[in-house]
């Protein structure tokens, strides 16, 4: 397989993953989490732990999930206790930057300590040569697939089968009339917060058998991931899965395109593409796809 | 004497620069409710003026070919300093130039970038501008014909006729800059259209409704405001010397200016001063003092994100307001 198609599918699916979760929080409180892909993000150095273990860093994953979930979930926390002291809708947004300070700082603790402590490269480490082979391809391109269609089911599942994806549905469309109906807020969001953590955390655990780390990717990364959500539609849970296809696709085909036009130089280049992809979607269909595409089902309703 | 010279003077440099980032900070977002997180955006914009424009500009006048500026750096700069030692006029005709290039290229980026932000809900809008600020620095480090890339470049000193006493003379210049700066958001602020800005961040529908043109104000806010962002830039990097875009973290030019607005009051000009001066005390005294903390297994400036995590949480849960909270504006009877 070209390996720019395998690069293409497996930051897509991990890219995806985090999206849903950006725009999930989004929806569900108002608010874009911007400790989202440093949580994320930082379970790469669970990744790589198992790796300096010499155990497979695929046991990361679930070790990972946990701890997205739970730092996420005490995040809920902190915010809920934020809002019921009245605190602003702006004012909450920041305070999820105390997460994002508090975290990216024990990151780079803990990435010193273990280059000090084990003489391991913390910064800029890839860990390909750990993956395993299957058909001939990286085990990643198979595990990231998977991980992320199984967490797109079942998010799909929850949110459509299940009473408490009814409530879920319930508080994104009205908050207040889901609690006047009996809906256990807190406790539907806190869940909800807990589940898109563990989500992320996960797919930030991958992140290293394919791709190059460093603590300041989280960075990079938020642009990207808030790309994916304002491309797929800023409140579309199903269209932050397609925009974080769309954006991967259009992040590194176009990058490979435009450095075979202008020479190996374009890669740098690189993160810029996501932005100019919202400015566009912003200017062109502003209500994304998930918008575009309920806006066509209304059409054919009609007809 | 002189470290302790040295020291105050240097905590007043980054006051000053750190007090025109808040004080923008606090015209978007404490009084016309526009959040923006992306200051580092029209910052960088200022560095890269700085960084681009005299240098050139001084070699294209002096007639000094056959250079390139990022290259030679070192050669073209000592040959300029030779020239600009003895050309007192010269020189602040240069620094005029470039201040007034970094101001019409950030009030134009700030104009431009409104209209597609502006269709965004207000949280969203700040992640954007984040985004703009990231995009722009990755850019930037990565195009060396622009500001030397990621080795970055080092620049003129437009204070070079003063010999010894250059570096008082830009402390000084800084100073005053930001002094202007300072009086003319009070005068924003305190003028009608201050308090127009404080009845569309209370409620937009209400001041659309009385013909004000809600979108129109904000693109000239922003516009406004990310002028005065490039020129603190610009100060910045002719302090420095020089330019290094990977430096322009979010967090030193975007986050810790919130922490400073929130820290101190947010609407509120003179406890943005106050929150600004506590906390680059405090980063300054990190700083100094650090050598002090070479037993531990890291760095012990991972441990300001921490601080910086504490200070935001503890003021946002338990002093919303800020040190000085913003007062309601009084009106003649």
């Amino acid at each position: 397989m070209d390996p720019i198609v395998t690069t293409t599918v497996i930051y897509a699916s991990i890219l995806a993953l985090i999206a849903l979760g950006f725009t999930l929080q989004y929806v569900l409180m108002g608010i874009p989490n911007l400790a989202h892909t440093t949580i994320a993000f930082s379970s790469t150095y669970l990744t790589l732990t198992m790796f300096l273990l010499a155990l497979s860093p695929y046991l990361a994953v679930p070790l990972a999930a946990l701890y997205g979930g739970s730092v996420s979930f005490l995040l809920y926390r902190f915010l809920a206790f934020l809002r019921r002291r009245k605190v602003s809708l702006v004012g909450l947004m920041i305070s999820t930057l105390v997460f994002d300070f508090a975290i990216y700082g024990g990151m780079n603790i803990y990435a010193e300590y273990i280059a000090y402590g084990l003489k391991a490269y913390t910064s800029s480490f890839i860990l390909r040569e750990a993956d395993f082979v299957f058909l001939g391809l990286p085990g990643i391109l198979f595990v990231s697939v998977l991980i992320s269609a199984f967490f797109a089911t079942a998010f799909h599942l929850v949110l459509t089968r299940t009473r408490f994806g009814v409530a879920m549905r319930s508080i994104v469309e009205n908050e207040s009339l889901a609690k006047v109906d009996g809906v256990n807020v807190d406790r539907v969001l806190a869940i909800s917060w807990f589940f898109v953590g563990a989500v992320g955390g996960a797919a930030g655990a991958l992140y290293p058998l394919w791709f190059s780390m460093d603590p300041w990717v989280s960075t990079v990364m938020l642009t990207t991931v808030f790309a994916a959500s304002v491309v797929g539609g800023v409140r579309s849970i199903y269209g932050s899965l397609a925009g974080g296809l769309v954006i991967a696709v259009t992040e590194i085909f176009g990058t490979s395109g435009l450095s075979d036009l202008f020479g190996p130089v374009m890669w740098a280049y690189r993160a810029a593409i996501p932005i100019a992809a919202t400015c566009f979607v912003l200017l062109v269909m502003p209500q994304g796809l998930g918008g575009f595409v309920s806006q066509l089902h209304r059409r054919r309703a009609r007809a | 004497m002189n470290v302790i010279l040295n020291f105050v003077l240097d905590v007043a440099v980054f006051l000053c620069i750190y007090l025109i980032f808040s004080l923008s900070l606090n015209l978007e977002q404490g009084y016309s409710g526009i959040a923006n997180l992306g200051l580092y955006f029209p910052i960088i914009i200022g560095a890269i003026v700085v960084g681009y424009l005299p240098g050139r500009l001084a070699m294209w006048i002096y007639d000094i070919g056959g250079m390139n500026f990022v290259d030679d750096n070192m050669h073209v700069l000592s040959l300029l300093q030779q020239r600009l030692e003895a050309d007192a006029l010269m020189s602040i005709a240069l620094l005029a130039i470039t201040l007034t290039a970094a101001l019409a290229i950030g009030w134009l980026a700030g104009y431009l970038a409104a209209y597609p932000a502006l269709r965004l809900p207000q949280t969203y809008l700040a992640v954007f501008y984040l985004s703009l600020g990231e995009t722009l620095r990755v850019v930037a480090t990565n195009t060396k014909y622009l500001v030397g890339g990621t080795l970055g470049v080092n620049i003129i000193n437009p204070f070079w006729f003063l010999h010894g006493d250059s570096y008082l003379g830009m402390v000084a210049f800084v100073s005053a800059t930001t002094i202007v700066v300072f009086v003319v958001y009070e005068i924003v602020c305190r003028s009608p259209v201050g308090r127009l800005l404080r009845a569309m961040r209370e409620n937009e529908l209400t001041a659309a409704c009385t013909g004000k043109n809600v979108p129109q104000i904000k693109k000239h806010v922003l516009a406004f405001t990310f002028a005065i962002l490039a020129l603190g830039g610009a100060l910045h990097t002719f302090y420095l010397g020089g330019v290094l875009a990977a430096g322009y973290s979010r967090s030193d030019f975007s986050f810790w200016p919130w922490l400073m607005m929130i820290v101190g009051g947010t609407g509120n000009n003179k406890g943005v001063f106050l929150g600004t001066l506590s906390l680059v005390l405090m980063r300054r005294a990190m700083i100094v003092f650090k050598n002090y903390f070479l037993f531990l297994p890291f760095s012990v400036l991972w441990l300001e994100p921490i601080l910086m995590a504490l200070m935001l949480g503890l003021t946002i849960a338990y002093r919303t307001g800020g040190l000085l909270p913003e007062k309601p504006t009084k009106i003649a009877a």
